[in-house]
């Protein structure tokens, strides 16, 4: 059953405070959870005050800034720095977002930087993603046909492919799932937005003869069904995709077979 | 520390790791098979990034001669004419699997068939694509067929060297760091691909992800392994010029912006590139940067330092629609790519060089093969937008396949060199015990001097100076430590052996152009501007001295297919 106390070392705690910079412009304070493993300590939040003259207009480069100039213990993922990657999701302003695309201008006041919610941390800003991805595989996420294909590529008509647009387009950040209140109370059954989005992916995808099997393998009153249409997902998706939309592509579906 | 053991050991997760493991876990299920990467599987390296798309002779008109010819003299005649036949071919049967076994979609034409579009420096329209962002298509299709396998995962382990037996004849395995915990784990295995990509983030303006750091090519330049072409960096010509301060600076516009017709204009508002080629924006890279590099040098550049790159003749609905990624991505940094002006500057992309291999992708070192970017000979002095995810693709299955068969035929368990084990992980954690010291000013200094001394333009003076300046850089690190003991998830311990590794690679790059003495493709000499005889053409070939320092030796390109002039077109064709 639910459990009603958090656990005595979750309690975030006010953590250091770094002095601004001398001579500073436009002074921005960011506070950012950290959380260390290996010393036992409650996670806490360190403020820094970052000079934006000085600084790139991204809420990654003010990460990449503190780590390089004001403290090196500071951890955090990211790659491609260009929103392809989805490595460096994470919560900014109450937001989750890609710190790599989000504008440190469009972030109110003090920025305030969590890790992705509901995921256990590995440390700091990095999220354990094991779980998410367990259950991507679970949708048995690839091309499924058992007609042969021809010694070329199918053929496919432009609107086929068109059916995918707003699909393929994700880059499994987790954003939109770890936003949703329902993935954060039954993330261990409810697959989550990410996830039927990248099941909606196949079910769309003109070329693949399972969608009968794909649809029985979602038909579950939490593998799908706990999607309450909350939109959180939508909303936050940092490549505008529509993951509530379509998880109600697959409810019309299971509705359309009865 | 830690050990494991894994019959096939990948290292990278790029289009060759995930190809390679799909196709050595097909030739050889009973065998196990382990893709270690630096970050998450599928979401580092550059794969991903890929935006252009996938070079292949499909279309009716086309064909293997055709692409095989656009290669080479792309390449100026310093390819591999065997490895880039293999990858002309092998690109038509590794796209067909992408799309019909993989599930890759990628756009189509009114009748059905596979869209291609047009890419500069090419005689067809021939490169496949997904919209303009191919490599998440590629890379996400690819990566769920390694969960759906079990294949086993080491992610966020960062490989540090590889580990040969004692008497040096063969490779034992790979030390690394589990970077989450900061330990060091060594995985011996009876096979190891090397495809970690390159990356020449060593330059002020690049496009590859942060966590490149030509980390394959490091451990091959120490391990003794030689690398040629070293001085061939090619430099995407429209890099994002977004300001000094951002990490968004140097990604990439993609080469189908200039392939649709997009305009150059300098500082002055005038279209520039006829003045240069007869093609205009539509020259190969090497061309294009080269030009931009002059008008900068002109004093002809933008308010940050570029030119503009625009689009909005084309129709700005239009350009929205057909490269709606880039539209989106200028527009986070504030740019209206369809209707306006951005501001562009030629950025370090790819690595024409790397480790010299065969062509079943095995090495000079036994047990060790190597695909992708890590590798040299298949694009000669400049690559063919849209030939690199073919490279990575083709090759990562052809060594998937050749290691398989490798391991069953005479792949024996080798021990490691428990010395060399046991010095490597002491030089590596070095740093950890020393006190700090700014790595970032390392980093910029890099930055500045491969740009100004290493870059478009380089001479001998130049270059001199560089090897220089990296040898110092290089004993500087030597007494830099980093501020936080704690090994796990060190973001700035891993800095630090980033920069080692590009400060030695740097060095590669810097002597293998002080010792090419003429111009071609990507590398250009302002005191050699000629091209020289391509018929006695010879490539560089870069070693690790035993003092670090890099020795250069040259060796004769042969023919082994046409020599320059001859065409495998006939007249009708051409």
């Amino acid at each position: 059953m639910a459990e009603f106390t958090l656990p005595a070392n979750s309690k975030v705690v006010p953590g250091k405070t770094y002095p601004a910079p001398a001579k500073a412009g436009r002074l921005r304070e960011f506070r950012i959870y950290r959380w260390d493993p290996d010393t036992g300590a409650n996670p806490r939040m360190d403020v820094y005050q970052i000079d934006l003259d000085a600084c790139g207009p991204m809420v990654l480069d003010a990460l990449i800034k503190i780590k390089n100039e004001i403290d090196s213990t500071l951890t955090f993922r990211r790659s491609c720095r260009e929103g392809v990657c989805g490595s460096c999701a994470m919560n900014v302003g109450g937001t989750n977002t890609l710190a790599c695309t989000r504008a440190i201008e469009d972030c109110a006041g003090t920025v305030k930087i969590y890790p992705l919610p509901h995921m256990p941390v590995v440390k700091d800003l990095v999220p354990d993603l094991t779980q998410a991805y367990a259950q991507l595989r679970s949708i048995e996420p690839w091309l499924k046909a058992d007609t042969q294909p021809p010694d070329r590529e199918r053929l496919q008509s432009q609107a086929e492919r068109a059916e995918l647009d707003g699909l393929w387009e994700c880059i499994l950040c987790f954003c939109c799932s770890t936003s949703c209140p329902s993935y954060w109370w039954n993330g261990d059954r409810y697959l989550g937005p990410a996830i039927l989005l990248q099941a909606y992916r196949w079910i769309a995808d003109s070329r693949d003869e399972a969608i009968g099997e794909r649809l029985d393998n979602l038909e579950d009153p939490f593998r799908l069904y706990r999607c309450h249409t909350i939109m959180n997902c939508t909303k936050t998706c940092p490549k505008g995709l529509n993951p509530a939309k379509a998880i109600a592509e697959i409810k019309k579906l299971m509705v359309a077979r009865r | 520390m830690k050990r494991l053991k894994t019959d096939i050991l990948i290292l990278g997760s790029g289009g060759a790791g995930l190809f390679a493991a799909l196709h050595a876990h097909k030739a050889a299920p009973e065998l196990s098979i382990t893709i270690a990467v630096k970050g998450l599987l599928g979401k580092s390296g550059c794969t991903r990034m890929v935006q252009g798309g996938y070079n292949v002779a499909l279309a009716l008109g086309d064909s293997l001669e055709r692409h095989f010819m656009d290669t080479v003299e792309g390449g100026k005649w310093l390819n591999d004419q065997e490895l880039a036949w293999a990858l002309v071919v092998g690109a038509q049967i590794r796209i067909r699997e992408l799309e019909n076994e993989l599930g890759c979609f990628f756009d189509r034409n009114p009748d059905g068939t596979i869209h291609q579009k047009a890419f500069a420096g090419q005689s067809f329209d021939r490169t496949v694509h997904k919209g303009d962002l191919t490599g998440i298509e590629i890379v996400n299709r690819l990566a769920e067929q390694v969960w759906a396998r079990g294949i086993e995962r080491l992610e966020e382990h960062r490989a540090v060297e590889l580990i040969k037996t004692a008497d040096g004849s063969a490779l034992a395995g790979v030390l690394f760091i589990d970077m989450r915990t900061g330990a060091f784990v060594f995985v011996q295995a009876r096979a190891v691909l090397l495809a970690t990509g390159g990356g020449p983030t060593m330059y002020k303006y690049h496009t590859p992800s942060g966590d490149k750091s030509c980390d394959g090519m490091a451990m091959a330049l120490r391990t003794g392994l030689a690398l040629r072409d070293m001085e061939m960096v090619q430099f995407h010509p429209t890099g994002l010029l977004a300001g000094p301060d951002t990490r968004m600076t140097g990604t990439v516009l993609e080469e189908g912006l200039r392939g649709a017709g997009g305009y150059l204009l300098d500082g002055d508002g005038k279209r520039f590139m006829l003045d240069y080629d007869p093609k205009g924006e539509r020259a190969t890279r090497d061309v294009v940067s080269r030009a931009i590099f002059d008008r900068i040098a002109k004093g002809r550049a933008t308010p940050l330092g570029g030119v503009w790159l625009q689009m909005s003749h084309l129709g700005p609905d239009n350009v929205r629609k057909q490269f709606k990624g880039m539209v989106e991505r200028c527009a986070d940094c504030g740019f209206d790519l369809a209707g306006g002006q951005v501001e562009v500057i030629p950025t370090a992309h790819y690595m024409m060089g790397g480790v010299e291999f065969r062509g079943d992708c095995s090495t000079e070192l036994r047990g060790l093969f190597a695909a992708g970017e890590d590798t040299g000979g298949v694009h000669g002095a400049n690559r063919l937008g849209g030939n690199g995810v073919a490279n990575s693709t083709v090759f990562g299955g052809v060594a998937g396949d050749a290691m398989a068969a490798w391991v069953r035929r005479e792949g024996d368990w080798r021990a490691p060199d428990e010395t060399a084990l046991g010095k490597v992980s002491a030089r590596i954690r070095a740093p950890l015990s020393r006190a700090a010291g700014d790595i970032e000013a390392v980093r910029e200094e890099l930055y500045d001097l491969m740009w100004q001394d290493v870059g478009i333009v380089r001479d001998a003076a130049g270059l001199g100076r560089a090897l220089a300046a990296l040898e110092r850089l290089d004993a500087r690190l030597e007494r830099i430590g980093v501020a936080d003991g704690n090994p796990a998830f060190n973001l700035s311990w891993h800095d630090w052996l980033n920069l080692k590794n590009l400060v030695l690679v740097s060095r590669a790059i810097a002597a293998a152009a002080l010792a090419r003495e003429n111009s071609r493709g990507a590398h250009f000499r302002s005191d050699f501007p000629a091209p020289g005889d391509l018929v006695a053409s010879r490539y560089m070939r870069v070693r690790q001295g035993g003092a670090g320092q890099p020795e250069v030796t040259t060796q004769p390109v042969v023919f082994t297919r046409l020599k320059p002039g001859q065409s495998l077109l006939g007249d009708a064709a051409e």
